[in-house]
């Protein structure tokens, strides 16, 4: 469509970002127009779907098709354009709240399916949008306007949730390492398959306590440290490293090749529902059937 | 005595293959130029309980079930004593002696005739006691002297696919049953006259099968459903034809998963559906309004059973009118569809596409059990007449603009803007807050009003091409009755006996319940004559939606809230009733 290389700067709107100065959500927006551009994918080439949190207000900063749907229901809005239209990418924006909590069903079960989806989980361990209760995500004994004593349960681990949800692609990022987590992003959207990437997102505002100087202390990359990221067992062992040893790795957790949802679906070989006529559809097989 | 008519009933309990009985009994006589209804009972267990099909035949077209029972035809002992009270004055009742050890003095009437068949012996003899149902099937075709061959033709087609001995079993078995009969029931014959003349080719369907034919006719490309009585017959239909009319059907985690999931597909261009009862429609409520406010046009289909909580799952209710107009927060446009008979659940899922595409809106196609899983002889030729109109969708590439300057919600006179799905090069958003005409996200008073404004008008903008409300009957009748769906073939079934008895009556059939036919309904009403409203719920939803919209008040209701459909009977009772009530003195308003 155009000659001259996409920069990441063509995936901006006029509207400009409302997000607190120094919210992690301004690195998950510049990373993701990073692999946009990096890719070369045209505004042809792909929908984003959002959820609602902070994050969701990315829907009006970022060039694209997007649908900007409801609380925790992005997964299975994307998983329709997905089976209409299975020449775009779809990714797709949730926040912990948003797609770990109340979305957390279709989180499941979207994983298990693997339809070709890029999920980019905004995890800021605490609910922006709504002035600072507790997350799913949130640590233990974190106190919040709704847990005034300290969070009693255990926080969901999305990396380990996603393992044994048979994800085929699974990866944590850090808002505070862009050009790393550029990459992910990139990775993720090629991977053939659903792709998670949690990323660690710093809520300047409401979350004191897992701050950008907090996780800079324990976070770590997989690669450097000898991972086998077609090692599930090993997934696993690094996945449950942040309950047990206070040390974060980041990169891909773990990836397979496995045949996408799309790929067991013959009525899509010949190409995209919404490339099929309807004008004149022949029932009479139908008919006969029940005479 | 010779007839045109044969109401049967088979009873027992679930797992003696009752149901496939049924439809074999149907599809024989509409083989035969018959028209048949038959409607099941059942509770919400798997084996056990106790199930039931009635089954009415006719030479003449009609319109419902009735009550006297001719033949029945009695698995176990309840069966006998639950249903003797339903026979009609010299009916017959076949039962195995050895499975209901009932006695023929037992009976609790003596103008009913009990007709020893050893059903289960028989069966066994020919290979297995399951061909029970097979043999009840040759017993009933036999005391009503029908042509066996036919039924030999549908238990060939039934059982084809399970191989060449189990049909030739089952036909051995059937014909052992219509044998004995033949040889040892001679007095309680009950003798159909048969069909003179050449009948046009009919078939026997379901309101499911019906709503999910016009579905694939229309051309829906996504059903996504998760799986609750009484609409789960439509994802099996769905779910068997996806392959071969190119379509995807998705068996989701939950109804919110089913209802988003048809709106991202609606979204990127394509025709899709859901359909539930009631506990998943719950569920979808909050999707409904992400579908107004992001005009998705999405189809959902809500198909009753009594409620609320898990209610009687199996049994049928209209008890969700007002839900479906009211559910969701929030004020924006829906369309509900209200079908009356199996025509009108194929018509009305078709058009239900039409006017979804149309004004880029949610549409309700509200039903119930009663309709959805009761069978009626249809002819094919009333299952064609179907146009497609997808409204402003943009479907060629050249025709988006390239410098994003599309506008997802443009104003527009009619409310209705360009579509564009994701994928032709546009940039848009859709969006579940309050937005722009771009779509982005605003909280300005005046873009609110005037994006409020633009959705309100597509729904004037429809009133004038939904589906109208008929008027059955002559037009000036003493007595006008007033309901929307499923009532309808109990209602015109009741006006046939009403004129036999010289009692004036016509009926308006409201088809689109929302938005309300106001006009049509108050025109209709203020010259009636006695008005009654009749409906399967139990506060009068319809009466009260003609109460605020016509400012009238309909002179009686008749309202059914125990999960069973209306009798004829019970309808021409309330008429007769009400007629020696007198005119209306002045209207209301």
């Amino acid at each position: 469509m155009v000659d001259a290389k996409l920069q990441p700067a063509d995936f901006n709107t006029t509207v400009r970002p409302t997000w607190c100065p120094g919210c992690g959500n301004f690195s998950i927006w510049g990373a993701t127009k990073n692999a946009l551009a990096g890719l070369e994918l045209e505004p042809a080439d792909f929908a984003v779907v959002w959820g609602i949190g902070c994050h969701g207000n990315g829907a009006d900063f970022l060039k694209a098709a997007g649908f900007h749907g409801l609380h925790g229901r992005a997964l299975p809005v994307a998983t329709g354009i997905r089976l209409a239209n299975h020449r775009l990418k779809v990714i797709v924006d949730v926040g912990d709240g948003d797609g770990y909590g109340i979305g957390g069903n279709h989180f499941i079960h979207s994983m298990r399916r693997n339809l070709d989806l890029t999920l980019l989980g905004h995890n800021n361990q605490v609910y922006g949008l709504t002035t600072g209760q507790t997350s799913p995500t949130s640590d233990q004994g974190f106190a919040t306007p709704s847990t005034p004593s300290g969070v009693i349960e255990k926080p969901v681990n999305p990396i380990a949730l996603a393992l044994a949800s048979d994800c085929t692609f699974v990866a944590r990022g850090f808002a505070g390492d862009i050009a790393h987590l550029s990459d992910l992003i990139a990775q993720g959207i090629t991977h053939s398959g659903f792709a998670l990437i949690d990323i660690l997102q710093p809520c300047v505002t409401f979350n004191k306590r897992n701050t950008y100087q907090w996780f800079r202390e324990r976070v770590y990359k997989l690669d450097d440290d000898g991972h086998d990221s077609t090692d599930k067992r090993a997934a696993f062992d690094r996945a449950l490293e942040m309950e047990t040893e206070e040390r974060i790795g980041l990169g891909v957790f773990y990836r397979e090749q496995r045949p996408t949802y799309e790929d067991g679906l013959p009525q899509l070989a010949a190409g995209p529902l919404v490339d099929q006529s309807i004008e004149d559809v022949d029932i009479s097989g139908l008919i006969e059937h029940y005479a | 005595m010779t007839n045109d008519r044969i109401v049967w009933k088979i009873a027992g309990q679930a797992g003696f293959g009752i149901k496939v009985a049924g439809q074999i009994f149907a599809r024989t006589f509409a083989r035969a130029g018959y028209h048949v209804f038959d409607y099941v009972e059942y509770p919400s267990l798997i084996r056990g309980g106790h199930n039931v099909i009635t089954a009415r035949v006719d030479r003449d077209p009609f319109y419902s079930h009735m009550l006297p029972v001719d033949v029945c035809v009695a698995l176990d002992r309840a069966s006998i004593e639950i249903h003797t009270s339903d026979m009609r004055s010299g009916g017959t009742i076949i039962h195995d002696p050895a499975a209901t050890r009932f006695l023929p003095d037992q009976l609790a009437r003596d103008d009913v005739c009990l007709c020893d068949v050893p059903l289960v012996e028989i069966a066994e003899t020919n290979g297995s006691k399951i061909m029970a149902n097979s043999v009840a099937l040759g017993a009933t075709i036999g005391m009503v002297g029908f042509d066996f061959d036919v039924l030999a033709g549908v238990l060939t087609d039934t059982y084809g696919r399970k191989g060449s001995a189990v049909v030739e079993a089952n036909i051995a078995a059937a014909r052992a049953g219509h044998d004995h009969v033949k040889s040892n029931c001679l007095e309680c014959g009950h003798t159909l006259s048969g069909v003179k003349e050449a009948q046009p080719e009919r078939i026997v369907i379901d309101g499911n099968e019906a709503t999910a034919m016009g579905a694939v006719r229309a051309g829906c490309k996504l059903y996504a459903a998760y799986p609750m009585t009484p609409a789960s017959s439509v994802l099996h239909f769905m779910a068997a034809n996806e392959r071969d009319y190119g379509l995807v059907v998705k068996h989701t985690e939950d109804e919110i998963a089913a209802v988003n999931m048809t709106i991202g597909a609606a979204f990127a261009g394509v025709r899709a559906m859901c359909a539930t009862s009631g506990g998943g429609f719950s569920l979808m409520v909050e999707g409904l309004g992400l579908a107004g406010v992001s005009e998705s046009p999405i189809v959902i289909g809500l198909f009753q059973r009594p409620g609320p909580g898990t209610g009687l799952p199996t049994w049928t209710a209209q008890g969700d009118l007002r839900f479906a107009i009211h559910a969701a927060q929030g004020e924006f446009p829906r369309i509900v569809l209200a079908p009356g008979d199996k025509q009108e659940c194929f018509a009305f899922a078709a058009e239900a596409f039409n006017l979804a595409e149309r004004f880029q809106t949610p549409v309700i196609i509200i039903s119930d059990m009663f309709l959805q899983e009761s069978h009626s002889t249809v002819d094919p030729s009333e299952l064609d007449d179907v146009a497609i109109d997808r409204g402003k969708l943009v479907r060629d590439p050249r025709a988006v603009p390239s410098d994003g300057e599309y506008l997802k919600y443009e104003i527009t006179d009619d409310g209705v803007s360009p579509r564009v799905p994701p994928g032709m090069g546009a940039t848009l958003i859709a969006n579940s807050y309050e937005h722009d005409e771009y779509g982005w996200a605003t909280e300005d008073a005046a873009t609110v009003r005037r994006m409020m404004d633009k959705r309100a008008r597509k729904l004037d903008a429809a009133a004038s091409v939904v589906p109208q409300s008929k008027l059955h009957g002559p037009p000036d009748s003493d007595v006008t009755i007033i309901s929307w769906g499923s009532p309808k073939g109990p209602i015109l079934e009741a006006m046939r006996w009403l004129e036999q008895e010289s009692v004036s009556v016509n009926f308006l059939q409201v088809t689109t319940v929302h938005p309300f036919p106001a006009e049509r309904v108050s025109q209709i009403l203020e010259g009636a004559g006695v008005t009654i409203c009749i409906e399967t719920n139990q506060t009068g939803q319809l009466a009260g939606l003609i109460r605020e919209h016509c400012l009238f008040d309909v002179d009686h209701r008749l309202g059914k809230y125990d999960g069973r459909p209306f009798f004829p009977e019970e309808i021409v009772q309330r008429v007769m009733e009400v007629t020696g009530s007198g005119r209306r003195q002045a209207a209301a308003g």
